[in-house]
Formats: C-alpha cells, structure tokens, sequence
C-alpha cells in the first residue's frame, strides 16, 4: 500500500489505553486499533457506532409479520382443514412457530449483517498489520499523512507510555 | 462491577497473554496421544454399530424396536429428549451467564456450545428415524407441493418440535462457530505449520482483531445472546408440549414445560461436569478451569436439584389432589409403588437426593466425587425420561391396552451409536478446536490483579 503507516505496538492493555486517552486528548486519532480482545475504552474511544442492534430489531419485527403471515396464507387462504373443529385461523397457536422462527430469522440475518459489515466473511485474507496482534500485542496504527504536524507529538506520547516498539510500513 | 473476591482467581498461575494463547493452544500443536486414539477407534465403532442399527430400522421397518399398539414411544423419544436436554447445557451456559454478566462463564461456554451441537445432532436422529420412512422427512417442511398445495399442521406440537430443533441446531452452532473466528485467527498468526494456517486461516474469516470488527462483533454477541436465551427456554418447552398437550394420565400436566426446561439444563450442566473434568485430567487445563470453576457449577447443581425434587414432589401432589383416579393410579400405583418403582426411585434419588451432597464443601472440592455425581445425575435424568414416556403409556384408561416394553437389541445399538457419535464430536473438539475461548478468556484476565492505572479507568466510565 503507498500508504505511509506508523505502527506502535504495546505490551499491555493499560498503557494503550492510556496513549489512547492522551493522544485524543491531544487532537487526533488513530486510524485504527487491533487487540486480542475487545476493549471498551476503544471501541468507544474510536467513536464508530454500530446498528446492527437496530438492524436486529427490525429483522425481528418483519420476521414475525412474514411468519405469521405466511401461516395465515398457508392455513386459511391457500388450504383451510379442519382439525377438530378448530378455527382456520388459531392464532395463539401460531405464535409457537412464530416465535421460533423469528427467533431463527433474526440470529441468520444479523449474522449475515456482522459479516458484510465488519468484512468478516469465507474466503477473505486477512491483512495483518502486526502478526501478534491477534495473540499478545496490542497495536495502534496511524496514517503518517493525518498526522501532518503531530506526528512529534505523537511519538513523545507513545515513549511517554511504554510503547514496545514503532514501525514505519 | 465483578468482583473477584467472590469467585477466586479466574486463571491461576499469572500468566501473560501469549503463554494463555501457548496453553489452549498446545492440544492442537502437540502429538495426538495414545489415549485419544484409542477412545477414537472405540467411540467411532459404536458409531458404525450405530450405523447398522439405523440400516436395520429403515431397510426392516420400525417392527425391529420393541415398541407396540400401546407404547409407540420408546427409547427413540426417551434418548431424543434426553439427548436434547444434555444440548441444552451450551447455550444456557454461554447465554444466560453472559447475561448476568458471569466472567467465569469463559473457561467453560466453549466446551458447552461444543457439546450443545453434537448432543443436539444426535437427539435429531431420533425423531428422524422414528418417522419410520425416513426418505419422506421433507414432507414436515411446509412448501408449496403438489399435494394441494396442502400444507403441515401448524398446530401440531410435533411440527413445533420440528421447527424448534432445527432452529436450535443452527442457531447453536453459529453462535458457536462465530465464537471461534477470533480464536482461529490466533491460531493462524501463532502456528508454525503451514497446513494449519491454511486451514485455519480460511475459518478464520479473514479476521485481524480491529476495533471495527471487535466493535460489530461485540454487538453481534449481545442480540445473538439476548435472542437465543429466549430460544433455549422455548425449545424445551415445545418438547414438553410433545407429552403436555396429549390427554394421557401423567403428561397431561401444566407443570411440564418448567419442569421440562429445568430438567434439560440440569442434564446439561451434569454433562458439562463431567467434560470439565475431563478436560482437567486429560489435558491438564487446571490453570484455566480451577478448583472454583467446578464449584461454581456443582453449587448451580445443588440449586437445579432443589428444583427437580420440588417438581417432583408437585406432580404427586397434584396427582393426589386432582382426585383423578388415573392420574393417582400412574402415580401411586405405577410409578411410585408398582412395576416402574424402579426406574421412578432411580430417578428420583440420583435427580433430587445425591446432588444434595453438594452442599459439601469437600465433595465440591473431590473431583472424582464430582466425575461421578455428574454421571448419577445424567443416568438419573435418562430414567426421568423413561418414566415420562413409559409408564404413563403403558398403563392407561383401558386396561384391555395394558402393555409393556422392553428394548430390542436395534433400539439399544442406535443408542451406543449416538452416544459413540457424541463421544467422537466431543474428541475431534478436543483434539482441532480451542477448548477454551482464547480472546474471552484474555479479556477477563486483567480481573486477576487489578492495578491502579486500570482501576482509575474504570472509575471516569
């Protein structure tokens, strides 16, 4: 990539998210950070919000129209039987399946909304910034051209909190 | 907040997080032992006498079981509710402690959601084979055909049953599986074979650890967790509608979908039990799953336990209060007193008695006591099934119906063979896939010592 990257790379956890604060307090930010795990000072530090809460709702919600729907279709319009004197249309039974499968619509289509949205999906290589980031390193990437005039700033920042090492890619 | 203080040290040992990753790791990289083999070649020839069994039921028929015109039920629904109730450990486990906010949930939830997969797998069979011409199973799907179109009874428990157990199967095992991408991805940036980081770079999904995708997938396990705790409770609950909605003394019952429910996740935490502790012996995981991980669950045993006996005790007592005289005769006279004493006394006493003993300390502490527990409980959760399904069956309004029923040898083999199938699942686990949610378990670690510098970020949240 023609991208000139600066990566920092720490040892632990704290002290990231101690550069983390100090290098948003200080104006700018890093164009991405990789952890082992999620760290929630981060992922809301890096002020990305995500919807897929709010997708879910809503694939919950016409899930259970068109489940419903469809069992109102299939019993009362396209073949109505009679069992046992019932209504065509028994509702409170219907709710069972309903739920069931909403239930099952719901967890396929956000799923399939995780993958497309954070591009995580069969058959994708992955772009390693830092081979051990997945492992014990926590890494902070910035873009050398973002940075413009911090990028001074930037480096007593991360030697003032124990950062392992800094590459240039 | 969580406090340590009440459950002990999570991971023992002080650990860094690459000697973590080494850990969980070291199962797949290190030479497969004898032992794994040996239970390998075992587990995979009950299968195979599985197998024939299954040959045997569909190119004879359902005549080769011991069933008949009064018990139509069997070991094939005996073993299915059984199997789905050990399936329901996984998703209870992960789910419901996820949303208590349980942070020792992490050492265990992916050896549980593994077990849910297999053990739900092998209860499907059962239906599916029970159906007698296994070849028509489609016709359960509701599709448009060329029969009318004419469509399934959505009224039926049995088509609820149907629909919630594949829902269950797939839903389990992508919350599952999406658990383990990160994990995967550690193990393609950590392993030194290249087959390996092939194999497990394609699982992997292409995942790096950005706080883009950690962000989404945070968000992804917070609705999947939410939506399925619904599911897990609702499953069962269609499976005690099979029995609850039929008009026959004993199943007829408002009690059976709690009872159901609680039932399958006292099975299901028994069987996590006894893989915990397997888990311990047999690949030394005792740094990750301590002494007060097996507490903490025989301690959620002993609660289930009060439960089971309760409801035990409330269905004899409304048996009695009805006033019905066939529900007091499959009771009294059937299952406490009469020809199925056993099975209801095996039940009763390995459900609601001898998990007691962990009010215990010491019994908590000794894992070969806690092994066996684990089993009585899984035995003692199979003759519940069995009283369920027989002895209400056997002997009900009309004694001209009177019956009784014993396995047929095909019956019994297509039992050792999910069981072989289990035991295989849950070896090739052990042997290919983290035992252990590697990210969860190193995001909880921090919770060992807390320092100053973390304690102060937690505190302007």
């Amino acid at each position: 990539m023609s991208k000139q990257r600066i990566v920092s790379v720490f040892n632990d956890e704290d002290k990231l998210v101690e550069a983390f604060e100090k290098i948003k307090a200080a104006g700018f930010k890093p164009e991405e950070v990789y952890t082992p795990y999620p760290i929630h000072e981060i992922l809301e530090g890096m002020g990305k919000k995500t919807r897929i809460t709010h997708a879910a709702f809503f694939y919950g919600l016409f899930g259970a129209l068109a489940v419903l729907g469809f069992l109102y279709y299939a019993a009362v319009v396209s073949w109505p039987l009679n069992f046992g004197g019932k209504p065509f249309n028994s509702f409170p039974s219907f709710i069972v399946v309903t739920i069931v499968a909403t239930i099952l619509i719901v967890t396929l289509l956000t799923l399939f909304t995780f993958s497309a949205r954070a591009k995580v999906f069969p058959g994708k290589k992955a772009e390693l910034i830092h081979d051990r980031a997945t492992d014990d390193k926590f890494v902070m990437v910035f873009t050398k051209d973002d940075l413009g005039k911090n990028l001074e700033s930037l480096n007593k920042i991360l030697k003032e909190n124990g950062v392992e090492e800094v590459l240039e890619k | 907040m969580y406090k340590t203080e009440v459950r002990g040290l999570l991971i023992e040992g002080d650990k860094s997080l690459g000697q973590i990753t080494k850990d969980i790791v070291k199962p797949i990289d290190a030479k497969t032992p004898l032992w794994w083999y040996i239970t390998l070649f075992i587990s995979l020839s009950m299968f195979g006498f599985g197998i024939y069994c299954k040959y045997i039921t569909v190119s004879v028929g359902i005549g080769t079981w011991g069933l008949n015109n009064s018990i139509g039920w069997g070991w094939a629904i005996i073993n299915f509710v059984w199997w789905i109730g050990i399936g329901h450990a996984g998703t209870a486990f992960s789910i419901f402690l996820l949303i208590l906010r349980q942070k020792w949930r992490t050492a265990i939830n992916r050896a549980a959601e593994a077990m849910t997969v297999v053990a739900v797998m092998c209860a499907g069979l059962f239906p599916l084979l029970h159906m007698g011409r296994v070849w028509l199973f489609f016709y359960v799907l509701p599709y448009p055909n060329t029969r009318g179109p004419l469509w399934v009874n959505f009224n039926s428990p049995l088509f609820w049953d149907f629909v919630a157990i594949s829902a269950y199967l797939l839903i389990s095992a992508s919350f599952w599986y999406f658990g383990m991408v990160p994990d995967f991805a550690t193990i393609r940036d950590t392993t030194k074979s290249k087959i390996k980081k092939a194999v497990y770079g394609f699982f992997s999904f292409g995942w790096v650890g950005s706080s883009k995708e950690w962000l989404r997938y945070e968000a992804l396990s917070f609705v999947l967790g939410g939506i399925a705790a619904v599911l897990v409770v609702s499953v069962h609950s269609i499976v005690s509608t099979d029995f609850a909605v039929s008009v026959e003394p004993g199943w007829h019952t408002t009690i059976f979908p709690p009872y159901f429910v609680v039932g399958a996740i006292f099975s299901g935490f028994a069987m996590v039990l006894t893989l915990v502790t397997i888990m311990r012996v047999m690949y030394k995981m005792n740094d990750f799953v301590t002494d007060s991980h097996i507490d903490a669950v025989a301690r959620i045993l002993v609660f289930i336990s009060l439960i089971m006996g309760t409801a035990y005790v409330t269905e004899i007592f409304m048996a009695w209060y009805s006033g019905s005289e066939y529900e007091i005769y499959t009771f009294f006279h059937n299952r406490i007193f009469g020809i199925h004493a056993f099975q209801f006394w095996a039940m009763f006493i390995s459900n609601a008695i001898v998990p007691q003993l962990f009010w215990f300390k010491k019994v908590r502490r000794k894992l070969w006591m806690v092994f066996v527990i684990s089993i009585i409980i899984n035995v003692g959760m199979w003759f519940e099934r069995f009283n369920i399904v027989v002895t209400s069956l056997s002997r009900d309004y009309l004694p001209a119906n009177w019956a009784t029923y014993s396995p047929t040898w095909v019956e019994l083999g297509f039992f050792v063979g999910t069981l072989g199938l289990f035991i295989t699942g849950v070896l090739l686990f052990f042997r290919y896939i983290p035992m252990i949610a590697i990210s969860e378990i190193k995001s909880v670690s921090k919770f060992n010592k807390p320092r100053k510098d973390y304690l102060k970020h937690t505190g302007h949240e």
